[in-house]
């Protein structure tokens, strides 16, 4: 110990205040469990600062742009200009009312909140440097720990966070100028969203992507939906191409290289380059030496059903505790971890983690597909419902895309679904509570739908499965 | 043709051994799917054995009045078209409840056949092989996923009963029951230390079998037996019906829910009160047969080294006899002894005597006294407690908030304790019709095991045959009983300005026996008296 060291004692030590670590840390202290909660940064973690709450407020101020100024069809003629900074000013407030919010109720349910960055010194306890010089550590001993750290930006080989017109999704997301050209490396669903939002913006954007598709993952004619819209917004795609490097052009802008697997190179001039190749987790702080953990090879520490990793007392959830990496998987391991030490019997025992993606159309999936139903045994029904056969869909003015139902043809089980189209990240909430508790086709069919909603693709699609679709030709 | 083994099923009670008592069948009889093949007498009850199948008797294999842990082979049976249960490979079955317990049945027998170290294995493999839906996905709402975790309880493992096959919490909890009926015979037979015969997957079927029966003797079984709920929802009439019925309506089954409580209809307690007269009416043949059995067995074995008879020691009597043996050695007994004066109960009790005799309810001084004994638990509620031991570091004495009072009935089988629950709630009319019920019901051994779980207090009334003072022992874990001597008339002493009188007057005299871990020679003297200041004065009974 050092002297003059300050060591204090808790129950449960939630390392890092995302949704993981900070819900795992409000359940604990509410079963009654001293909890101290350990932030090195700001508390809501990449969610609510550099992920999911700032990009859907700026993909909504896109959205509105660009909606107001293509409305003709309306009746509605404008040409709305934007202020970079004043939506970002407005998207950052809403930021900072939800990380107080979570500091707030943090503090109200009796959690020790703790800022500094910890390191495990031995499986009981951890040193937490706290930020900047002078300001001195303390240690911190518990008899459960959560580990719930989160994951980072990948960086590429030349292309460092660092120089100015390199951009990460954060920065991204605080740009207070809206840039001319775009090339965006990675067409997964950051880079899409990102595209998209800087498309709408009026941004030329270029994507470039190593593999062969955009938003691999999903089925073609769920991508498909997405890259037609992106290339209507103009957006230019590039695949099969990494890039390489970026230099300064003469024209005060850069260039992006990039290359194919044959070493073939192309070009393509940019204000700003966004690198969106994913996230890695975050271990590297942790001191596991300390504790005789390792993460696997991959990076992520592993767990068992019930966020638990090889070392009884130590827990781990969110993203560093592996994919998908969601904030809502994220709520739920840190709600399972913390009623697991608290005694209760949690498990994390959910039939299927809800997807979304914020593109235009958005897209949203849950459960299995129809190939990996299939693959698990089923014999596989699916039923489908196009949205513009949609009422509702007609009058937004957004027709594209459909909503799949995947279910077991012989008990009727919805086993999962995919949805690309307008409110999808909403709807799919329907399909994710069929599959959690079983329903069948025949339930969702039978279930009156408001009209006219979007929610009636839904049942329309459970109809279609079942042949008994009304709005649509059956399958 | 095949060849099944029947093993002596999970009778239902909780229990990890049976006496066979009679056969109803022999080796050659044909005999048809739950047809009663045996009859088995368990510490609780006589209980009759129905086959499984359809089929012809191959053999018998245990002797009449032999004590066949549950889970041995007891009865062969050559089946039509069938395989062998010990062939490997089977076809498919049709999914009749019958069918499904074969299945069971040769799941087990592939693990006996194995060491015992592999009964981890064979569980899953059973698992597995129930399980149709690929890649063991479960369909169940994340609630009864949940109930299944706070039961311990592998959903996997658990038969859907919902649509589609999906597991509803009622399975859950069905397969928990039979999860801690085996969790307590595993802990029986850890105790004697032998080996443990009887795999978990068995119980399950043994449970299954009986929750879910779908023929008609099958059913009138499992609908007589009692659902033990917490809390069940019904409709005032429904509830009216039920006490008119005498039928608890959280013990009536039920499949039917509202906003996830279980939901009893009228026609579900006509149902189980239906099922119950007549899984009496079973047990009392029965019992009857085999008393007449045993009469002509112990004939024979009579005259032998001065020996009058030789009466084995088994069944209800050794229960009895474990359960005082426990509560003597466990708990301190000390017996506090008073006799009150009784006049006006007795004029009360003869006054109304005929009222209720007109109401067809013959009116006794037992539910007076247990009126005056809530009023004296009320006043002194650690009377009204038991003593959990379960973990000896940690010993808890639950004081009980509800007043159930056990009768200690004497019967030709041995004592039976039923249980009046609720005391505090019932009029006298309603006790004594309750009470008288019990008794009889309990002499002609047609009490079911949960007319006899719950007691908080317990009253027994040797009085009734003779005598005055005895030492009543307590029914552990419960922490005081009282003995009620008879009423009679005792020279009193009363006092006069004349000086004192010895006068007749009806008295009763009083044994209460308590714990004396947990209830003082005060607290046990203080309770009495409040009983007899009830008992003396019968008008302040009103107030209870």
């Amino acid at each position: 110990m050092v002297v003059g060291d300050i060591s204090t004692g808790t129950d449960v030590l939630v390392i890092g205040g995302g949704p993981g670590g900070y819900v795992a840390a409000i359940r604990a202290a509410q079963r009654g469990l001293d909890t101290t909660l350990v932030e090195k940064d700001d508390y809501g973690g990449v969610c609510l600062n550099r992920g999911c709450i700032p990009s859907k407020a700026l993909i909504t101020g896109a959205d509105l742009a660009h909606e107001a100024g293509n409305a003709e069809e309306m009746g509605i003629h404008a040409d709305p200009a934007v202020d970079m900074a004043q939506m970002v000013g407005w998207k950052d407030g809403i930021v900072d009312r939800l990380t107080g919010g979570v500091e707030k109720l943090c503090k109200a349910n009796g959690v020790n909140l703790v800022k500094g960055t910890a390191r495990f010194k031995d499986e009981n306890s951890v040193r937490v440097a706290h930020g900047g010089e002078g300001q001195g550590s303390e240690s911190i001993e518990f008899d459960s720990c959560i580990v719930a750290t989160g994951s980072r930006p990948i960086e590429i080989p030349n292309f460092s966070y660092a120089d100015d017109p390199v951009i990460g999704s954060r920065e991204a997301l605080d740009m207070d100028t809206i840039p001319e050209r775009l090339v965006v490396v990675g067409a997964g669903y950051i880079g899409m969203e990102l595209s998209t939002v800087y498309a709408k913006l009026g941004t030329d954007v270029t994507v470039v992507e190593m593999l062969d598709d955009a938003l691999p993952g999903y089925e073609d004619d769920v991508a498909n939906v997405v890259k037609r819209r992106a290339k209507e917004l103009g957006i230019e795609f590039h695949f099969g191409e990494g890039a390489s490097e970026w230099r300064d052009s003469s024209d005060g802008g850069i260039t992006v290289v990039t290359e194919t697997e044959d070493g073939e190179e192309s070009t393509y001039p940019a204000d700003k380059v966004l690198v969106a190749v994913g996230r890695s987790p975050v271990t590297d702080t942790l001191g596991l030496d300390a504790i005789d953990l390792e993460p696997n090879e991959r990076g992520f520490l592993e767990t068992d059903d019930y966020a638990r990793t090889d070392i009884d007392h130590v827990f781990a959830v969110g993203d560093v505790a592996g994919e998908p990496m969601l904030a809502h998987k994220a709520f739920k391991e840190g709600i399972v971890a913390a009623e697991v030490i608290a005694g209760e019997p949690a498990a994390l025992d959910y039939q299927a983690v809800p997807a979304a993606v914020f593109t235009d159309p958005e897209i949203a999936t849950v459960g299995m597909t129809e190939a990996e139903a299939e693959e698990a045994g089923f014999e596989p029904v699916v039923g489908q419902m196009p949205f513009n056969a949609s009422g509702r869909a007609m009058t937004t003015g957004h027709t594209e895309g459909f909503c799949r139902l995947v279910a077991d043809e012989d008990s009727g089980f919805v086993l999962g679904g995919q949805i690309v189209g307008p409110e999808a990240s909403e709807l799919i909430a329907e399909v994710a509570l069929a599959v959690e508790m079983g329903a069948t086709l025949e339930d969702v069919a039978a279930t009156i739908h408001t009209h006219p909603t979007l929610a009636e693709v839904v049942q329309e699609a459970a109809e279609n499965a079942e042949d008994q679709a009304i709005h649509t030709l059956n399958r | 043709m095949g060849v099944k083994e029947f093993k002596l099923p999970d009778v239902g009670e909780g229990v990890a051994e049976g006496e066979l008592v009679s056969w109803l069948v022999e080796a050659g009889d044909t005999v048809s799917e739950d047809q009663a093949v045996a009859e088995v007498e368990t510490d609780k009850a006589l209980v009759e054995v129905p086959s499984p199948y359809n089929g012809t008797v191959k053999e018998l294999l245990a002797e009449e009045g032999e004590i066949v842990p549950v889970g041995d082979v007891i009865i062969t049976f050559e089946v039509e078209g069938e395989g062998d249960d010990a062939s490997a490979e089977k076809a498919p079955e049709p999914e009749t409840e019958a069918d499904e317990s074969g299945d069971d049945e040769s799941d087990d027998d592939e693990s006996d056949d194995e060491s015992e170290a592999v009964a981890g294995e064979s569980a899953e493999k059973g698992a597995d092989q129930r399980a149709e839906t690929p890649k063991g996905r479960v369909f169940a709402a994340p609630s009864a996923r949940r109930l299944a975790r706070e039961l311990n309880v592998d959903i996997q493992s658990v038969d859907g009963s919902g649509p589609g096959g999906r597991v509803t919490d009622a399975d859950v909890q069905a397969a928990a029951n039979g999860q801690v009926e085996s969790g307590v015979e595993e802990t029986e037979s850890e105790s004697d230390a032998g080996p443990r015969e009887v795999s978990t997957d068995e119980k399950k079927s043994a449970v299954s079998r009986r929750d879910d029966g779908q023929s008609a003797a099958n059913g009138a079984a499992a609908s007589a037996e009692a659902a033990g709920r917490d809390r069940t929802l019904a409709a005032p009439a429904t509830r009216r019906m039920a006490e008119e019925e005498g039928i608890d309506i959280d013990d009536v089954p039920t499949d039917e829910t509202r906003d996830g409580q279980a939901f009893v209809t009228p026609e579900a307690i006509t149902q189980y009160a239906q099922a119950q007269r007549e899984a009496r009416e079973a047990e009392v043949q029965a019992d009857a047969e085999a008393a007449e059995a045993g009469g002509a067995e112990s004939a024979t074995e009579a005259a032998e080294d001065g020996v009058a008879e030789r009466i084995p020691y088994r069944g209800v009597r050794r229960t009895i006899g474990q359960q005082m043996e426990k509560s003597l050695y466990t708990a301190p007994h000390v017996t506090h002894h008073d006799t009150t004066v009784v006049d006006e109960l007795v004029d009360v009790r003869a006054e109304y005597k005929e009222l209720a005799a007109e109401r067809d309810v013959k009116l006794t001084y037992m539910p007076f006294v247990m009126k005056a004994i809530v009023a004296g638990l009320r006043e002194h509620p650690i009377l009204n407690s038991t003593l959990d031991e379960s973990d000896p570091d940690d010993a808890e004495i639950l004081v009980r908030d509800e007043y159930n009072i056990g009768i200690a009935v004497a019967t030709d089988a041995g004592l039976m304790v039923p249980v009046v629950k609720n005391v505090d709630e019932k009029s006298i009319l309603q006790l004594s019709r309750e009470v008288n019920d019990l008794a009889s019901r309990a002499r002609d051994r047609k009490v079911t095991r949960e007319e006899m779980q719950g007691g908080t207090f317990t009253i027994t009334n040797f009085g009734a045959i003779g005598g005055e003072y005895a030492t009543p022992i307590i029914n552990y874990p419960e922490t005081a009983i009282l003995g009620l001597g008879g009423i009679e008339k005792r020279p009193v002493v009363e006092e006069s300005e004349d000086g004192d009188d010895v006068v007749a007057k009806e008295t009763l005299p009083l044994s209460l026996s308590i714990d004396h871990r947990v209830i003082d020679g005060a607290d046990a003297a203080a309770f009495t008296n409040t009983v007899m200041e009830n008992l003396r004065n019968p008008k302040l009974l009103l107030l209870e």
